[in-house]
């Protein structure tokens, strides 16, 4: 399959990430953490869930996805000249 | 409950992509094979998180959660005993036959192995248990919903149970109509990291709380926080079960029955780009799922570890509808439906001792009149259902609590996607281009298996509401599935390991297992259950300490009446000519070559690491 799925794993994290991430920023000292015992769990694990969703994401973007081994059919040969194939 | 704008976007941007993704492969899915096996090009370790992700239904979620509350570590053993050797032995000695035979379903491997009556009612009665199952998981999922008051405020709470079952079917019909298997498996994948992404947080701030794994050693009964302790007898551990039984039982029949022959995880396995992907796929999978008792059972030890008189402030919605454990609908899977009992216990578990500890976990309220339901003895009855969803609105502020639904939510889609494609593949493959019409076009057959994932969301409906409106239905369907999947082992043993296995022996076999599992269910009962539903209704020659204990002794039996009549008949029977069978059985196929693999990359190497973790972590917890 051309896509290769890190791309959209490593943006559903990066997004989810930057979300909490930003969220627990503004509200870093907010009563809300008490329930989490005073950790500010959208902040860390925002950050942890961003750089996961960054390597994923350019690990994606940098291998090719190789595992398209079935030669294009004939009816496709001038459609896997288009540029969004690899 | 109400959640905040911040919760909403999270579970909003999980949507979005899940949708995406069915949008960006549709272009891919040119042919049939493309469709139904995603074209045989995903890498190993892609199929492998699928693998194990499709079985992780939220049922699994829930009902393991609950179950480790309700009985603690000893859970594991569904994990540990009960997945991953069969998960190993499918890895490394059947998976050549699946994928090398080129059949593209797991019935279709039995017409080539066997001949086309063994196919044909493998096949319809997987088809038939597919769709059920998927209705199950929708069934939980929109009580589930209801239950937490998610959608509270957003509309009439009547309306709550119809629009979950209508969202969630109308997402996953989208995003497989659309990008088939492949959209599911990358889908499973997705939904794999976010379940970890949403409880290992939940886990670790837990674990805090209690005082890590000594803290709750420290406040839990011994019987709890030991795995194998108590296991010579049944009247000894909390499962009522001794080890034979556990390790016959579970260990060899139902696990080995469910990982090694159901289309449902195989079909991630054979979408593998090659021959060694594909017998990497299932051990890959078994190094996540040796963990995961961490991510889905401790949540529920450690909302029992927690000292009571904190749960009053955990706000669960009183549901509408009377609710049936959730947990107790595992279906399916035979090792599942062994943890569905466990979760249906909830009514009359009485090997738990009185000092149980409760925890956060809720009473259950009796959803008419609001007032906590009594068992017999007056004593209230503790909802462990809501185990981890009690955990999730217990440590989670807002934000991060978006993400703990969205990974519950995760687990529901998941389990019904599973189902969905192997249901889809199933029809078209072997019962429709078998039985209707088989001289259809590709294209055609492409069309048909869209046809079909829409025709069998439509039938997942229908049984989310038919199990909604008969209350014992859910027990009924788990006895069915626990009969059908009970002898089919030893079917696929025989016929993958022995050249003179006979499709009348196979066929016969198969008949005589199910029905010796119906006779061996009529004539015992579980100690503290009456005739009827539960066994017993031929006459009750046997009483067995727990349900489990007869669950896992009526597959044991089914096993060996279906290896016995097997053999027997196919010695009568004239077996096929040897050049016929090669690829199909282990001793006329050349073994698999591994030597252009690297050393860590041998399915050998693989297996043997995988059991060596799982060894140290029975040793650890026992």
């Amino acid at each position: 399959m051309g896509l290769d799925i890190r791309i959209p794993l490593g943006l559903i994290f990066l997004i989810t990430g930057a979300i909490l991430s930003v969220f627990g920023v503004f509200t870093r000292h907010s009563a809300i953490y008490s329930k989490s015992m005073g950790i500010n769990l959208n902040l860390i694990w925002g950050s942890l869930m961003f750089v996961f969703g960054l390597v994923m994401f350019l690990v994606g973007r940098r291998q090719r996805w190789q595992d398209d081994p079935a030669p294009p059919r004939p009816w496709e040969r001038a459609e896997s000249q288009s540029p969004n194939r690899h | 409950m109400t959640l905040s704008i911040i919760d909403w976007l999270i579970m909003l941007v999980y949507f979005a992509f899940v949708l995406g993704i069915g949008f960006a492969l549709k272009r891919y899915m040119r042919t049939s094979n493309d469709f139904f096996l995603a074209g045989r090009s995903i890498p190993a370790w892609v199929c492998g998180l699928a693998f194990i992700s499709a079985n992780l239904g939220a049922q699994e979620v829930i009902g393991m959660g609950a179950s480790g509350a309700k009985y603690g570590i000893i859970t594991s053993h569904f994990y540990w005993i009960g997945a991953i050797p069969a998960m190993v032995f499918v890895g490394v000695f059947m998976m050549p036959f699946y994928y090398g035979s080129k059949a593209r379903s797991v019935p279709e491997y039995l017409r080539l192995r066997f001949d086309e009556k063994t196919r044909a009612v493998n096949a319809i009665s997987f088809a038939v248990m597919t769709v059920f199952s998927s209705g199950i998981s929708m069934y939980a999922m929109a009580l589930l919903i209801q239950t937490l008051g998610l959608f509270h405020g957003l509309m009439p709470e009547a309306w709550i149970f119809h629009v979950s079952i209508l969202l969630s079917a109308i997402i996953v019909l989208g995003y497989i109509f659309l990008g088939g298997l492949t959209s599911a498996i990358y889908n499973e994948v997705l939904q794999f990291f976010l379940i970890v992404a949403g409880f290992l947080p939940l886990v670790w701030v837990g674990l805090r709380n209690v005082g890590g794994w000594q803290g709750i050693k420290h406040q839990l009964p011994v019987s709890m926080v030991h795995s194998w302790r108590g296991m010579g007898h049944a009247n000894t551990n909390p499962l009522g079960v001794e080890w034979v039984g556990l390790a016959m039982g579970l260990g060899f029949v139902l696990s080995f029955g469910y990982w090694c022959t159901d289309f449902l995880v195989i079909q991630r396995a054979m979408a593998a780009e090659s021959q060694d992907s594909a017998r990497r796929v299932p051990l890959i999978a078994a190094v996540p799922k040796m963990f995961f008792p961490f991510l889905v059972i401790l949540p529920g030890l450690i909302a029992v570890s927690i000292t009571s008189g904190m749960r009053t402030d955990v706000p669960i919605a009183s549901s509408r509808r009377s609710a049936p454990a959730i947990g107790g609908v595992v279906a399916g899977a035979a090792a599942g439906d062994a943890v569905a009992k466990l979760g249906s216990k909830t009514d009359a578990g009485q090997v738990v001792q009185d000092e149980h500890p409760h925890g956060l976990i809720p009473p259950k309220t009796d959803p008419i009149s609001g007032r906590p339901v009594l068992d017999s003895a007056g004593q209230p009855v503790y909802n462990y259902d809501l185990a981890i969803p009690a955990m999730l609105l217990h440590f989670f502020p807002t934000g991060i609590l978006g993400l703990g639904l969205t990974a519950l939510l995760a687990s529901f889609m998941s389990g019904m996607a599973g189902n969905v494609t192997a249901f889809n593949t199933v029809w078209t493959y072997d019962i429709y281009q078998s039985y209707i019409n088989k001289r259809g076009t590709d294209e055609h057959y492409l069309w048909m298996g869209r046809m079909a994932t829409v025709g069998g969301i439509l039938l997942s409906i229908a049984a989310a509401y038919a199990v909604t409106s008969f209350n014992n239905i859910l027990d009924s369907l788990q006895l069915i599935f626990s009969l059908v999947n009970a002898p089919l082992f030893a079917t696929f043993l025989l016929g993958m390991f022995w050249k003179r296995t006979t499709g009348h022996g196979a066929f016969s076999g198969l008949i005589a297992g199910t029905l010796g599992a119906l006779v061996h269910h009529g004539l015992t009962l579980p100690v503290d259950a009456v005739p009827g539903i539960h066994g017993g209704w031929i006459a009750v020659v046997h009483r067995y300490p727990s349900d489990m204990a007869q669950n896992f002794w009526t597959a044991i039996f089914a096993f060996t009446i279906n290896l016995v009549v097997t053999i027997a008949v196919s010695l009568l029977t004239k077996p096929r000519p040897e050049p016929e069978l090669v690829g199909l059985v282990y001793s006329l196929t050349p073994k698999p070559a591994d030597q252009h693999l690297t050393w860590y990359q041998k399915p050998g190497t693989l297996a043997i690491a995988v059991l060596a973790v799982l060894v140290m972590l029975n040793l650890v917890f026992a």
